[in-house]
Protein backbone atom coordinates (compact mmCIF):
# COMPACT_ATOMS: atom_id res chain seq x y z
CA UNK A 1 0.00 0.00 0.00
CA UNK A 2 1.44 3.36 -0.88
CA UNK A 3 0.01 5.78 1.66
CA UNK A 4 -0.45 9.31 -0.01
CA UNK A 5 -1.98 12.24 2.40
CA UNK A 6 -3.73 15.04 2.09
CA UNK A 7 -2.27 18.70 1.87
CA UNK A 8 -2.93 21.04 4.34
CA UNK A 9 -1.85 24.55 4.80
CA UNK A 10 -0.95 23.83 8.75
CA UNK A 11 1.68 23.14 11.50
CA UNK A 12 2.68 19.80 11.37
CA UNK A 13 2.40 19.47 15.71
CA UNK A 14 -1.19 21.10 15.54
CA UNK A 15 -2.26 19.20 12.41
CA UNK A 16 -0.86 15.98 14.51
CA UNK A 17 -3.13 17.34 17.72
CA UNK A 18 -6.38 17.94 15.86
CA UNK A 19 -6.29 14.73 13.65
CA UNK A 20 -4.28 12.08 15.69
CA UNK A 21 -4.19 12.66 19.56
CA UNK A 22 -7.91 14.28 19.96
CA UNK A 23 -9.63 11.46 17.68
CA UNK A 24 -7.80 9.07 20.19
CA UNK A 25 -8.20 10.88 23.65
CA UNK A 26 -11.81 10.48 21.83
CA UNK A 27 -12.20 6.39 22.17
CA UNK A 28 -11.63 6.15 26.03
CA UNK A 29 -14.15 9.66 26.29
CA UNK A 30 -16.58 7.88 24.28
CA UNK A 31 -16.54 4.94 26.04
CA UNK A 32 -16.19 6.63 29.58
CA UNK A 33 -19.81 8.38 28.15
CA UNK A 34 -21.30 5.37 27.01
CA UNK A 35 -20.59 3.52 30.12
CA UNK A 36 -21.01 5.72 33.19
CA UNK A 37 -24.40 7.49 31.99
CA UNK A 38 -27.77 6.40 33.01
CA UNK A 39 -29.15 9.03 29.94
CA UNK A 40 -29.61 7.22 26.91
CA UNK A 41 -28.99 9.85 24.42
CA UNK A 42 -25.35 10.33 26.33
CA UNK A 43 -25.01 6.56 26.09
CA UNK A 44 -25.74 6.87 22.28
CA UNK A 45 -23.64 9.90 21.69
CA UNK A 46 -20.55 8.49 24.45
CA UNK A 47 -20.95 5.02 21.45
CA UNK A 48 -20.53 7.33 18.25
CA UNK A 49 -17.61 9.38 19.67
CA UNK A 50 -15.49 6.09 20.29
CA UNK A 51 -16.71 4.94 17.41
CA UNK A 52 -15.72 8.54 15.37
CA UNK A 53 -12.41 8.56 17.10
CA UNK A 54 -11.32 4.87 15.92
CA UNK A 55 -12.39 5.44 12.16
CA UNK A 56 -9.97 9.29 12.49
CA UNK A 57 -7.44 7.47 13.95
CA UNK A 58 -7.76 4.88 11.04
CA UNK A 59 -7.60 7.54 9.10
CA UNK A 60 -4.29 9.50 10.44
CA UNK A 61 -1.92 7.69 7.79
CA UNK A 62 -4.10 9.72 4.91
CA UNK A 63 -4.96 12.57 7.53
CA UNK A 64 -1.96 13.49 9.44
CA UNK A 65 1.05 11.18 6.72
CA UNK A 66 4.20 13.75 8.67
CA UNK A 67 3.17 12.51 12.04
CA UNK A 68 4.99 8.50 12.55
CA UNK A 69 2.38 8.65 15.38
CA UNK A 70 0.32 7.48 12.58
CA UNK A 71 1.68 4.13 11.54
CA UNK A 72 -0.83 3.12 14.54
CA UNK A 73 -3.54 4.29 12.89
CA UNK A 74 -2.18 1.87 10.11
CA UNK A 75 -2.02 -0.98 11.87
CA UNK A 76 -5.33 -0.93 13.82
CA UNK A 77 -6.91 -0.65 10.48
CA UNK A 78 -4.93 -3.49 8.92
CA UNK A 79 -6.07 -5.56 11.87
CA UNK A 80 -9.38 -4.61 13.26
CA UNK A 81 -10.93 -6.78 10.54
CA UNK A 82 -9.75 -10.41 11.77
CA UNK A 83 -9.62 -9.29 15.44
CA UNK A 84 -13.29 -8.60 14.94
CA UNK A 85 -13.73 -11.64 12.87
CA UNK A 86 -11.94 -13.90 15.89
CA UNK A 87 -13.84 -12.19 18.87
CA UNK A 88 -17.38 -12.78 16.96
CA UNK A 89 -16.33 -15.81 16.18
CA UNK A 90 -16.01 -16.95 19.93
CA UNK A 91 -18.54 -15.32 20.84
CA UNK A 92 -20.66 -17.39 18.86
CA UNK A 93 -18.97 -20.71 19.43
CA UNK A 94 -19.35 -19.40 23.52
CA UNK A 95 -22.91 -18.89 23.18
CA UNK A 96 -24.45 -21.76 20.89
CA UNK A 97 -23.09 -24.25 23.63
CA UNK A 98 -24.49 -25.20 27.03
CA UNK A 99 -25.21 -21.74 28.32
CA UNK A 100 -28.11 -20.72 31.08
CA UNK A 101 -28.99 -17.48 29.05
CA UNK A 102 -28.81 -15.95 25.69
CA UNK A 103 -28.18 -18.85 23.73
CA UNK A 104 -27.98 -18.50 20.33
CA UNK A 105 -28.75 -21.49 17.64
CA UNK A 106 -26.48 -24.87 17.77
CA UNK A 107 -26.17 -23.39 13.93
CA UNK A 108 -24.07 -20.57 15.33
CA UNK A 109 -20.96 -22.98 15.95
CA UNK A 110 -19.99 -23.69 12.63
CA UNK A 111 -20.09 -20.13 11.99
CA UNK A 112 -18.05 -19.16 14.96
CA UNK A 113 -15.27 -21.67 13.95
CA UNK A 114 -15.17 -20.62 10.77
CA UNK A 115 -14.78 -16.92 11.65
CA UNK A 116 -12.40 -17.06 13.99
CA UNK A 117 -10.26 -19.83 11.90
CA UNK A 118 -10.35 -16.86 9.33
CA UNK A 119 -9.76 -14.32 11.53
CA UNK A 120 -6.32 -16.56 12.84
CA UNK A 121 -5.88 -17.13 8.57
CA UNK A 122 -5.71 -13.52 7.88
CA UNK A 123 -3.05 -12.55 11.20
CA UNK A 124 -0.87 -15.68 9.89
CA UNK A 125 -1.03 -14.03 5.95
CA UNK A 126 0.02 -10.39 7.37
CA UNK A 127 3.18 -12.85 8.53
CA UNK A 128 4.19 -15.60 5.83
CA UNK A 129 1.54 -14.29 2.80
CA UNK A 130 1.46 -10.10 0.59
CA UNK A 131 -1.36 -9.43 3.94
CA UNK A 132 1.25 -7.47 6.08
CA UNK A 133 0.52 -4.31 6.85
CA UNK A 134 3.36 -1.80 4.60
CA UNK A 135 3.31 1.61 4.91
CA UNK A 136 5.15 1.87 1.56
CA UNK A 137 6.49 -0.82 -0.90
CA UNK A 138 8.38 -3.42 0.85
CA UNK A 139 8.72 -1.07 4.23
CA UNK A 140 6.40 -3.02 6.98
CA UNK A 141 4.55 -0.92 9.57
CA UNK A 142 6.58 -0.90 12.61
CA UNK A 143 4.15 -1.22 15.32
CA UNK A 144 3.21 -4.85 13.57
CA UNK A 145 6.53 -6.12 14.87
CA UNK A 146 5.11 -5.46 18.32
CA UNK A 147 1.53 -6.14 18.30
CA UNK A 148 1.67 -9.72 16.07
CA UNK A 149 4.80 -11.30 19.09
CA UNK A 150 2.73 -9.43 21.52
CA UNK A 151 -0.38 -10.70 20.96
CA UNK A 152 0.56 -14.60 19.87
CA UNK A 153 3.47 -14.99 23.20
CA UNK A 154 0.75 -13.55 25.32
CA UNK A 155 -1.73 -15.89 23.85
CA UNK A 156 0.22 -18.54 24.32
CA UNK A 157 1.00 -17.89 27.96
CA UNK A 158 -1.79 -17.18 29.38
CA UNK A 159 -3.66 -20.68 27.19
CA UNK A 160 -1.39 -22.61 28.90
CA UNK A 161 -2.11 -20.73 32.68
CA UNK A 162 -5.54 -21.81 31.82
CA UNK A 163 -4.95 -25.07 31.07
CA UNK A 164 -3.41 -25.30 34.26
CA UNK A 165 -5.89 -23.77 36.62
CA UNK A 166 -8.71 -25.77 34.70
CA UNK A 167 -6.48 -28.84 35.59
CA UNK A 168 -5.96 -27.59 39.44
CA UNK A 169 -9.08 -25.72 40.64
CA UNK A 170 -11.39 -27.30 38.31
CA UNK A 171 -13.49 -30.14 39.12
CA UNK A 172 -13.19 -32.79 36.00
CA UNK A 173 -12.00 -30.22 33.30
CA UNK A 174 -10.02 -32.43 31.72
CA UNK A 175 -11.21 -31.98 28.49
CA UNK A 176 -11.58 -28.39 28.49
CA UNK A 177 -7.88 -28.47 29.81
CA UNK A 178 -7.26 -30.01 26.76
CA UNK A 179 -8.33 -27.60 24.36
CA UNK A 180 -6.56 -24.81 26.50
CA UNK A 181 -2.98 -26.86 26.04
CA UNK A 182 -3.97 -27.06 22.09
CA UNK A 183 -4.54 -23.67 21.80
CA UNK A 184 -1.07 -22.51 24.15
CA UNK A 185 0.55 -25.06 21.82
CA UNK A 186 -0.48 -23.85 18.52
CA UNK A 187 0.63 -20.64 19.50
CA UNK A 188 4.09 -21.86 20.31
CA UNK A 189 4.55 -23.64 17.07
CA UNK A 190 3.32 -20.07 15.24
CA UNK A 191 6.24 -18.36 17.36
CA UNK A 192 9.07 -21.12 16.54
CA UNK A 193 7.88 -21.08 12.88
CA UNK A 194 7.96 -17.29 13.00
CA UNK A 195 11.48 -17.39 14.21
CA UNK A 196 12.89 -19.97 11.81
CA UNK A 197 11.13 -19.40 8.42
CA UNK A 198 10.96 -16.08 6.57
CA UNK A 199 8.29 -14.51 5.76
CA UNK A 200 7.73 -12.44 1.81
CA UNK A 201 8.69 -9.58 4.42
CA UNK A 202 9.52 -10.42 7.91
CA UNK A 203 12.81 -11.61 8.33
CA UNK A 204 12.94 -15.21 10.88
CA UNK A 205 15.74 -13.36 12.30
CA UNK A 206 13.94 -9.43 12.54
CA UNK A 207 10.66 -11.52 14.11
CA UNK A 208 13.17 -13.22 17.04
CA UNK A 209 14.78 -10.15 17.87
CA UNK A 210 10.91 -8.21 18.29
CA UNK A 211 9.75 -11.38 19.93
CA UNK A 212 12.10 -11.23 22.88
CA UNK A 213 11.69 -6.91 22.81
CA UNK A 214 8.17 -7.86 22.91
CA UNK A 215 8.95 -10.02 26.43
CA UNK A 216 10.95 -7.08 27.52
CA UNK A 217 8.08 -4.45 26.73
CA UNK A 218 5.24 -7.18 28.63
CA UNK A 219 7.75 -7.70 31.64
CA UNK A 220 8.26 -3.32 32.11
CA UNK A 221 4.41 -2.95 32.17
CA UNK A 222 3.94 -5.21 34.36
CA UNK A 223 6.27 -3.49 36.87
CA UNK A 224 4.89 -0.11 36.13
CA UNK A 225 1.80 -1.24 36.28
CA UNK A 226 1.62 -3.15 39.83
CA UNK A 227 3.81 0.48 41.43
CA UNK A 228 1.63 2.44 40.47
CA UNK A 229 -1.19 0.23 41.77
CA UNK A 230 0.74 -0.30 44.86
CA UNK A 231 1.44 3.68 44.81
CA UNK A 232 -2.01 3.98 44.73
CA UNK A 233 -3.54 1.60 47.56
CA UNK A 234 -0.18 3.16 49.25
CA UNK A 235 -2.36 7.00 49.04
CA UNK A 236 -5.49 5.67 49.70
CA UNK A 237 -4.27 3.72 53.32
CA UNK A 238 -2.47 6.28 54.05
CA UNK A 239 -5.41 8.75 53.67
CA UNK A 240 -7.68 6.34 55.91
CA UNK A 241 -5.29 6.24 58.23
CA UNK A 242 -5.24 9.56 58.88
CA UNK A 243 -9.14 9.93 59.20
CA UNK A 244 -10.27 10.67 62.91
CA UNK A 245 -12.27 7.70 64.36
CA UNK A 246 -15.96 7.94 63.98
CA UNK A 247 -17.70 9.35 66.63
CA UNK A 248 -19.34 6.63 69.06
CA UNK A 249 -22.86 7.80 70.59
CA UNK A 250 -23.91 7.54 74.25
CA UNK A 251 -25.21 4.32 75.40
CA UNK A 252 -29.04 4.24 75.29
CA UNK A 253 -30.57 5.49 78.49
CA UNK A 254 -33.21 3.18 80.73
CA UNK A 255 -36.23 5.84 79.29
CA UNK A 256 -35.19 4.88 75.81
CA UNK A 257 -34.40 1.33 76.58
CA UNK A 258 -38.52 1.00 78.07
CA UNK A 259 -39.72 3.15 75.03
CA UNK A 260 -37.77 0.23 72.95
CA UNK A 261 -39.33 -2.69 75.08
CA UNK A 262 -42.89 -1.18 74.90
CA UNK A 263 -42.57 -0.56 70.96
CA UNK A 264 -41.21 -3.70 70.64
CA UNK A 265 -44.17 -5.69 72.82
CA UNK A 266 -46.52 -4.08 70.60
CA UNK A 267 -45.46 -5.32 67.27
CA UNK A 268 -44.23 -8.90 68.56
CA UNK A 269 -47.41 -11.68 68.95
CA UNK A 270 -50.46 -10.99 67.06
CA UNK A 271 -54.07 -11.66 67.75
CA UNK A 272 -54.88 -15.39 68.54
CA UNK A 273 -57.52 -16.56 66.36
CA UNK B 1 -7.98 -26.87 50.04
CA UNK B 2 -5.08 -26.65 52.63
CA UNK B 3 -3.17 -23.96 52.30
CA UNK B 4 -0.07 -25.61 51.46
CA UNK B 5 -1.33 -26.92 48.52
CA UNK B 6 -3.41 -24.34 47.30
CA UNK B 7 0.22 -22.15 47.62
CA UNK B 8 1.98 -24.99 45.15
CA UNK B 9 -1.55 -24.96 43.02
CA UNK B 10 -0.99 -20.99 42.47
CA UNK B 11 3.08 -21.69 41.60
CA UNK B 12 2.28 -24.56 38.96
CA UNK B 13 -0.48 -21.70 37.37
CA UNK B 14 2.39 -18.82 37.51
CA UNK B 15 5.15 -21.54 36.25
CA UNK B 16 2.17 -22.65 33.44
CA UNK B 17 2.13 -18.38 32.43
CA UNK B 18 6.24 -18.81 31.90
CA UNK B 19 6.22 -22.30 30.36
CA UNK B 20 6.17 -20.91 26.78
CA UNK B 21 8.91 -18.24 26.44
CA UNK B 22 11.51 -20.53 29.00
CA UNK B 23 10.48 -23.25 26.17
CA UNK B 24 11.33 -21.15 23.30
CA UNK B 25 14.39 -20.33 24.85
CA UNK B 26 15.50 -24.06 25.80
CA UNK B 27 15.07 -25.35 22.08
CA UNK B 28 16.79 -21.85 21.13
CA UNK B 29 19.80 -23.09 23.09
CA UNK B 30 19.41 -26.55 22.03
CA UNK B 31 19.73 -25.82 18.55
CA UNK B 32 21.89 -22.58 18.43
CA UNK B 33 23.83 -22.61 21.64
CA UNK B 34 23.02 -19.59 22.71
CA UNK B 35 20.38 -16.73 23.56
CA UNK B 36 20.11 -15.85 19.58
CA UNK B 37 18.79 -12.43 19.05
CA UNK B 38 18.92 -11.14 22.29
CA UNK B 39 20.64 -7.20 22.65
CA UNK B 40 20.84 -7.21 26.39
CA UNK B 41 21.05 -3.12 25.67
CA UNK B 42 18.19 -3.19 23.47
CA UNK B 43 15.95 -5.18 25.50
CA UNK B 44 17.02 -3.25 28.65
CA UNK B 45 15.91 0.09 27.13
CA UNK B 46 12.52 -1.25 26.03
CA UNK B 47 12.09 -2.43 29.45
CA UNK B 48 12.98 0.51 30.93
CA UNK B 49 10.48 3.09 28.65
CA UNK B 50 8.05 0.32 29.03
CA UNK B 51 8.23 0.59 33.05
CA UNK B 52 8.12 4.30 33.12
CA UNK B 53 5.14 4.67 30.51
CA UNK B 54 3.29 2.01 32.52
CA UNK B 55 3.24 3.57 35.42
CA UNK B 56 2.85 7.59 34.26
CA UNK B 57 -0.34 6.27 32.17
CA UNK B 58 -1.91 3.96 35.09
CA UNK B 59 -1.42 6.07 37.41
CA UNK B 60 -3.26 9.06 35.40
CA UNK B 61 -6.02 6.14 35.00
CA UNK B 62 -5.85 5.54 38.56
CA UNK B 63 -5.95 9.40 39.26
CA UNK B 64 -9.02 9.17 37.40
CA UNK B 65 -10.32 6.36 39.71
CA UNK B 66 -9.98 9.08 42.84
CA UNK B 67 -12.69 11.03 41.71
CA UNK B 68 -15.32 7.97 42.13
CA UNK B 69 -13.47 7.35 45.58
CA UNK B 70 -14.08 11.03 46.46
CA UNK B 71 -18.12 10.95 45.74
CA UNK B 72 -18.26 8.50 48.66
CA UNK B 73 -15.88 10.53 51.43
CA UNK B 74 -17.10 14.18 50.90
CA UNK B 75 -13.90 15.03 47.98
CA UNK B 76 -10.86 14.73 50.12
CA UNK B 77 -7.93 16.31 48.63
CA UNK B 78 -5.02 14.83 50.47
CA UNK B 79 -5.29 11.49 48.60
CA UNK B 80 -6.16 13.54 45.15
CA UNK B 81 -2.65 15.78 45.81
CA UNK B 82 -1.19 12.22 46.90
CA UNK B 83 -1.44 10.61 43.22
CA UNK B 84 -1.00 13.76 41.57
CA UNK B 85 1.80 14.07 42.89
CA UNK B 86 2.88 10.11 42.15
CA UNK B 87 2.05 11.23 38.80
CA UNK B 88 3.98 13.60 38.23
CA UNK B 89 7.01 11.73 39.51
CA UNK B 90 6.30 9.58 36.87
CA UNK B 91 6.53 12.21 34.21
CA UNK B 92 9.49 13.29 35.87
CA UNK B 93 11.28 10.29 35.93
CA UNK B 94 10.32 10.10 32.52
CA UNK B 95 11.69 12.93 31.05
CA UNK B 96 14.69 13.21 33.27
CA UNK B 97 15.77 9.75 32.07
CA UNK B 98 15.05 9.65 28.53
CA UNK B 99 17.02 13.32 28.91
CA UNK B 100 20.29 11.17 29.99
CA UNK B 101 21.47 10.24 26.39
CA UNK B 102 21.28 7.14 24.22
CA UNK B 103 20.33 4.83 27.52
CA UNK B 104 16.33 4.93 27.06
CA UNK B 105 16.19 6.83 23.41
CA UNK B 106 15.66 4.29 20.89
CA UNK B 107 15.25 5.76 17.38
CA UNK B 108 14.25 9.11 18.18
CA UNK B 109 16.29 11.74 17.85
CA UNK B 110 14.89 14.24 20.94
CA UNK B 111 12.64 13.70 24.78
CA UNK B 112 9.56 14.18 22.78
CA UNK B 113 9.77 11.93 20.10
CA UNK B 114 10.67 9.60 22.29
CA UNK B 115 8.26 9.95 24.87
CA UNK B 116 5.15 10.26 22.43
CA UNK B 117 6.61 7.26 20.89
CA UNK B 118 6.35 5.72 24.22
CA UNK B 119 2.93 6.22 24.46
CA UNK B 120 2.33 5.18 20.84
CA UNK B 121 4.12 2.02 21.56
CA UNK B 122 1.56 1.51 24.93
CA UNK B 123 -1.54 1.46 23.03
CA UNK B 124 -0.06 -0.64 20.45
CA UNK B 125 1.28 -3.42 23.24
CA UNK B 126 -2.04 -2.62 24.90
CA UNK B 127 -3.90 -3.60 21.78
CA UNK B 128 -2.27 -6.97 21.92
CA UNK B 129 -2.68 -7.81 25.59
CA UNK B 130 -6.21 -6.86 25.49
CA UNK B 131 -7.01 -9.15 22.49
CA UNK B 132 -4.84 -12.03 24.25
CA UNK B 133 -6.64 -11.78 26.94
CA UNK B 134 -10.49 -11.65 25.24
CA UNK B 135 -8.94 -15.13 22.94
CA UNK B 136 -7.82 -16.71 26.16
CA UNK B 137 -10.85 -15.74 28.07
CA UNK B 138 -13.10 -16.49 25.13
CA UNK B 139 -11.45 -20.32 24.29
CA UNK B 140 -11.45 -21.47 28.03
CA UNK B 141 -15.20 -19.87 28.17
CA UNK B 142 -16.21 -22.04 24.51
CA UNK B 143 -14.57 -24.72 25.68
CA UNK B 144 -16.46 -25.29 28.85
CA UNK B 145 -19.50 -24.51 27.67
CA UNK B 146 -19.23 -26.83 24.67
CA UNK B 147 -19.08 -29.54 27.57
CA UNK B 148 -22.26 -31.71 27.83
CA UNK B 149 -24.60 -30.29 30.65
CA UNK B 150 -23.61 -32.02 33.93
CA UNK B 151 -26.07 -33.72 36.06
CA UNK B 152 -26.73 -33.00 39.80
CA UNK B 153 -27.15 -36.60 40.91
CA UNK B 154 -23.60 -37.48 39.31
CA UNK B 155 -22.12 -34.87 42.17
CA UNK B 156 -24.59 -35.91 44.61
CA UNK B 157 -23.66 -39.66 44.06
CA UNK B 158 -19.80 -38.59 44.63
Amino acid sequence: MNIQGFEYDMDEMLQALLLFWIPVAMVPLGLWFSLSSQSKSTMANGRFLAFLGIIMVCLSPWSVPSSPSSAAGHLLGAVIGPCMLIIIGIYLISFSGNVAVGKLPRSDRRLGVLMSGSGFVWLAGMHWWILTPQLSPDVVNPYWYVFWPTFILLTSCLASCSAVTLLTLGDRRRAESNAMFILSGLSILILLLGINIDGPLVEANEFREHLWLAIADMAGIAVGSLLSILIFAFVIYTYERSLPPPKSIHPPTSSELDQVSKLLRNHLGGEEE
Amino acid sequence: MKESSLSMTWRMIFLAFLLPPLLILALDITFYGSFKGIDSGVSFTRFANATLTAYTLCSLFLLGNLFFYGESRNRPLAPLVGMVVATLLGILATVFFIGQGPMLLEDNGSVQAQAIYNIVHMFVSSGAILMSVCVALGVTFSAITSQKPRSDFDLEEE
